[in-house]
């Protein structure tokens, strides 16, 4: 099967006063369909500028893109034009973000906003506007991607809400049954009611199901999850992933999960990347990046999860911070807090992400280690 | 922890040295980054040494015997010509900016009204930006209903409210006409009018301060009142009274020159750049270089203060660089190496 | 405290009343500021040459060899019979001349402001969309350009350079304005509508294109700089990216999502910086002899006309008050989270 999303060698600076920050260094891993991919690192590893460079969402300057390709569906995205990204957004690529206290527009109302995105939807379906289509037929083994061009060469209408025809409008009360809908798919109680508040009238947990709402609401072929449940609390956190688990089987979508908290990361991927000093050190199925974690960072991370079934000593943590991205360590970027560190970790360059050797063949567990076997055959 | 405290003087100023030179170094990439910013600040620069120049030369020459100016004419001698009153030359090799309609230099007289309009804006915006720091931190901070600071405070704003209702020239105005003609009348009451602005300015920015949490904890830490005024309040002020400081310079030469042009500001036998357009108006169409001079005057003076400025603000304000780091969420602080061995 | 209509009309109360000392305050101060350091208007009043009987009937007139405080009472007494005092060289009565000339004054100012809106709310769409690239710094320019050209040479060099160029009625030609016994409203635009004509309604717009537009264009950073610095708050947050990720082309990003709440910084700024628009307006005025308050107003300035400086003070100062409430009011209107108290 063709990767829904393969992202290759992506580098990705932002050049602001105080200096160049590398965010990205050379970030490469692949997305099969209907897979949840969790990608799992520490503040500042550069998790969420990796899930916004996807859609290219980041503001250039200061983001600017070093090399790279991100292969949407056979498209490389990074050479679509700029203006013609909005299409590529919302049903194909949707996104929910962290702060559920920023991410609903203060000024609107909830049925404003949400009708918005099932209007945005219908009128690409409808096929009244240009959208944007998956590559058909495109060989992988050429390694060359769709034409843009190609890909999204249709006609173009005006985007959807600048099209209010009558049609549109009789169209409304259509669109506030669908709307409806989806707050009802994501367990809200009183979906009339709270259709017609403004978003300060809601509570955080409240506010992200309208979030989730209004991203499924598009059926996204992608959906990238920038820590969903971090800002909510525990129990409304568990609520949230719950409901988040079942629509995955409801509506089909793969989702690019993003989250510092390894239990989320465990309780829903299928695939999982820990990034550190912004690149990937380790890919792999979760089962087997949890049980026999093939890079130190990976291993120390996983270290450092509280246990509960262990009562006594002192929680491991690791020591040192993530390196400040505009000054990298020589070498492999986590050499200075690494135990296994010694000679080629220092003055050669950090290693590329390598299959593991002794890892099931075909698994797809690899890490950036050069003495990943080594970290792999440990207990 | 003593260990960690810098313990030679000389340690101490190398940190300061490699402070100072992270400064200048951010500082010139902010610079590059912003080049209006940086011709405001060359410009700036650049009148104050031209005005200091232009007053400190005859000033200094004059010490030791004949002043020596560095202007190249008396801004009122008249140059002779042929037809004493059609004496308007246009812009040539001897006089850079022509002559006007009885014969003077334009340049020299252009110039000559530099030191004395920068002067007036520095002293009115200062004037202002000292009483109405000190009105506004007062109305801003000691505003507990019920007590002595509270009806002071309330007292300030209500005068700063009628002199905020209404438009700060027309009042200026009323007031130079009424204390009579010239430049320290028309002085006055621009000061008088000013300072309103910088009491609401502090205040909204004191109010703001004073209710973010680390102020409160350092006030529920026991940290009196003063201290917190002086090292969390005044600090945090700073930014926005620099920036708005340097862009009321300008404003304040504009209003100047306003008043000179309505007639009521200096005496004609000054050079102001108001009074000189104004003197000049009719002849826009048959000698434009007379208007157009102290116009541009007036107008690159303005224009440098108000770049300098308004980079300041998108630099200092932290609302608005925090806007530009926000877009980049990468992680500013310094990295600990931490040995192996710790591990 | 809520958002209900009643809400609204409390804190619309509350205002009007607040603003009744203010108002008094500024009567005061301005007041005094005349009559304590001009000791005898009438030597000014009559002229240097008239005979002392003059004089004297003229002190004798306006009452000035009483008491400052005196005349100060009398004045507040007889300005709430609607006896607002007279010019002291016409005779006329200062109330009315004040009501003809006030809407002139208005229509300019609201052209302006439409123009500082209509023009300088994109601009500053467009400098924060491309902030720190050449865009930017082209708008910026131009805004500070406005900012740092005074007011008077911007207006003599549209009045006497531009406008005949243009072929624009420049300042000394209003002989096409309607004659007064036509004027329903005093502004020409409107009235020219009201009486279906459309050839005055051209020629009404076409003498409000260079005062407006010197008005306009000298004001224009206050519009364009805090729609600027507010979008540039406003477009890193996260409910723009959510905008952006429903697939919504940047034009309803910026204008519709972004724009609608950076709006709520530039609608105050807009409504306190209503002052500084005056302070132009008597400049603007003057120089395109534009038969308005601000005109009339410089003229009682200089001509020690207190009756007539004062009553231009309060008519500017309820002009203030009402663009604040406005803009106040506008604020609560685009924030849904205000509450009026």
């Amino acid at each position: 099967m063709e990767p829904l999303l393969r992202v290759e060698h992506l580098s990705l600076d932002y050049e602001v006063g105080a200096g160049t920050f590398h965010a990205l260094r050379d970030v490469s891993f692949e997305m099969m369909p209907g897979r949840v991919v969790g990608i799992v690192g520490e503040t500042g590893c550069g998790k969420s500028t990796l899930g916004q460079a996807i859609p290219r969402l980041l503001p250039e300057p200061p983001a600017r893109i070093r090399e790279g390709r991100v292969v949407f569906q056979g498209t490389d995205l990074l050479s679509v034009p700029k203006w013609k990204m909005p299409l590529v957004r919302g049903t194909s690529i949707g996104m929910i973000f962290q702060e559920p206290i920023n991410s609903l527009n203060p000024a609107y109302r909830v049925s404003d906003q949400l009708m918005e995105a099932v209007r945005i939807r219908k009128f690409r379906e409808s096929g009244e506007t240009e959208v944007f289509r998956p590559a058909e037929g495109f060989d992988y083994s050429k390694d060359r991607p769709v034409d843009p061009k190609e890909a999204m060469g249709r006609t173009f209408l005006p985007s959807p809400p600048a099209a209010r025809s009558a049609g549109a409008r009789r169209g409304s009360e259509e669109l506030r049954i669908d709307a409806l809908e989806y707050l009802r798919l994501v367990r809200i109680n009183d979906p009339e009611t709270i259709l017609d508040l403004f978003p300060h009238e809601l509570s955080g947990g409240m506010r992200q199901r309208i979030m989730i709402a209004m991203a499924l609401s598009e059926k996204p072929t992608l959906l990238i999850a920038d820590e969903p449940t971090s800002a909510l609390d525990i129990t409304i956190q568990a609520q949230v992933l719950t409901l988040m688990k079942e629509l995955m089987d409801e509506v089909h979508t793969s989702i690019l999960f993003i989250s510092h908290d390894l239990g989320v990361i465990a309780e829903m991927a299928d695939d999982i990347g820990v990034m550190y000093a912004g690149s990937i050190v380790e890919f792999g199925p979760v089962g087997e990046v949890f049980d026999r974690p093939a890079h130190p960072y990976t291993k120390a991370l996983l270290k450092s999860v509280p246990n509960r079934y262990k009562e006594d000593g002192v929680l491991p943590s690791l020591p040192g911070s993530v390196p400040n991205l505009s000054r990298l360590p020589s070498g492999c970027p986590f050499h200075p807090r690494c135990v296994f560190a010694r000679p080629p970790c220092e003055p050669d360059p950090g290693p590329s992400l390598e299959p593991v050797k002794g890892a099931p063949v075909g698994g797809g567990h690899r890490a950036a280690c050069y003495y990943s076997d080594e970290v792999f055959r440990l207990p | 922890m003593d260990e960690r405290r810098p313990s030679s003087w000389s340690s101490t100023s190398r940190t300061r040295l490699r402070k100072a030179a992270r400064a200048a170094r951010s500082l010139y990439r902010i610079l590059r980054a912003n080049p209006l910013t940086f011709v405001g600040f060359i410009m700036v620069m650049f009148i104050a040494i031209l005005s200091v120049l232009i007053v400190g030369v005859p000033f200094i020459t004059g010490l030791f015997g004949t002043p020596v100016g560095i202007l190249p004419h008396d801004p009122n001698e008249l140059l002779p010509c042929a037809v004493p009153t059609e004496c308007a030359a246009p812009p040539s090799l001897q006089n850079w900016f022509g002559t006007d309609n009885i014969g003077r230099d334009m340049f020299s007289r252009v110039l000559a009204a530099l030191p004395l309009d920068l002067v007036i804006g520095f002293t009115v915006a200062g004037f202002a930006l000292l009483v109405g720091t000190g009105l506004g931190l007062v109305a801003g901070f000691w505003d507990t209903p019920g007590t002595v600071g509270g009806t002071l405070s309330v007292a300030i704003m209500r005068v700063t409210d009628i002199f905020l209702a209404f438009p700060s020239l027309v009042l200026a105005l009323a007031i130079a006409a009424s204390l009579g003609r010239g430049t320290v009348p028309a002085l006055i009451a621009i000061m008088v009018t000013w300072w309103p602005f910088y009491v609401r300015l502090v205040r909204g920015e004191v109010l703001a301060v004073k209710h973010l949490p680390y102020v409160a904890a350092a006030r529920a830490a026991g940290v009196s009142g003063l201290q917190i005024l002086s090292r969390h309040v005044l600090r945090n002020i700073l930014e926005p009274l620099i920036v708005y400081y340097t862009m009321d310079v300008g404003t304040v030469i504009v209003t100047f020159s306003t008043i000179s042009f309505i007639g009521i500001g200096v005496p004609p036998t000054i050079p102001e750049w108001g009074s000189m357009v104004e003197s000049y108006e009719k002849l826009l169409l048959t000698a434009p270089w007379t208007v157009l001079a102290p116009g541009a005057a007036i107008f690159l003076t303005v224009l440098a203060f108000s770049l300098l400025g308004d980079g300041l603000r998108d630099i200092l304000d932290p609302r608005s660089r925090r806007a530009l780091v926000q877009t980049a969420t990468a992680p500013g602080l310094p990295a600990v190496k931490a040995s192996a061995a710790e591990a | 405290m809520g958002r209900s209509k009643i809400d609204l009309a409390i804190f619309v109360a509350k205002r009007v009343v607040w603003f009744i000392p203010v108002l008094l305050g500024l009567i005061t101060i301005t007041f005094f500021a005349g009559h304590a350091s001009v000791r005898n208007p009438c030597a000014v009043w009559v002229g240097p040459h008239a005979s002392p009987d003059t004089v004297q009937s003229c002190i004798q007139y306006f009452g000035v060899n009483q008491p400052v405080w005196d005349q100060y009472k009398n004045y507040i007494a007889n300005l709430f019979q609607g006896n607002w005092g007279k010019d002291p060289q016409g005779g006329t009565p200062v109330l009315p001349v004040i009501l003809t000339l006030f809407p002139a004054t208005i229509e300019l100012l609201v052209s302006a402001l439409f123009l500082m809106i209509v023009v300088g709310i994109p601009l500053g769409v467009i400098a924060a969309n491309n902030s720190g690239r050449w865009p930017d710094h082209l708008v910026r320019l131009f805004y500070l350009g406005g900012w740092a050209t005074p007011a008077y040479l911007g207006a003599v060099v549209l009045a006497i350079g531009i406008g005949p160029v243009l072929g624009l009625p420049n300042s000394s030609d209003f002989s096409s304005t309607p004659d007064p016994g036509w004027q329903i409203t005093h502004m020409s635009v409107l009235d020219s509508i009201l009486r279906l004509d459309g050839a005055a309604f051209v020629d009404a717009i076409v003498h409000l294109i260079l005062p407006s537009t010197a008005l306009a264009f000298l004001n224009l950073g206050i519009a364009t700089r805090m729609t600027r610095s507010s979008m540039l708050e406003v477009l890193p947050l996260d409910y723009v990216k959510t905008a952006r990720m429903k697939g919504l082309s940047d034009f309803w990003v910026l204008y519709k999502h972004a724009l609608r709440n950076s709006l709520i910084s530039t609608v105050t700024v807009l409504g306190t910086t209503a002052g500084s628009l005056l302070s132009w307006i008597v400049v603007v005025e003057e120089i395109f002899l534009w038969p308005g308050i601000g005109k009339y107003a410089f003229e009682s300035i200089l001509s020690y006309n207190f009756a007539g400086t004062l009553g231009v003070v309060i008519f500017f100062a309820i002009v203030v008050v009402i663009a604040n409430l406005i803009s106040d009011v506008l604020y609560g209107v685009l924030d849904p989270r205000v509450e009026w108290r």
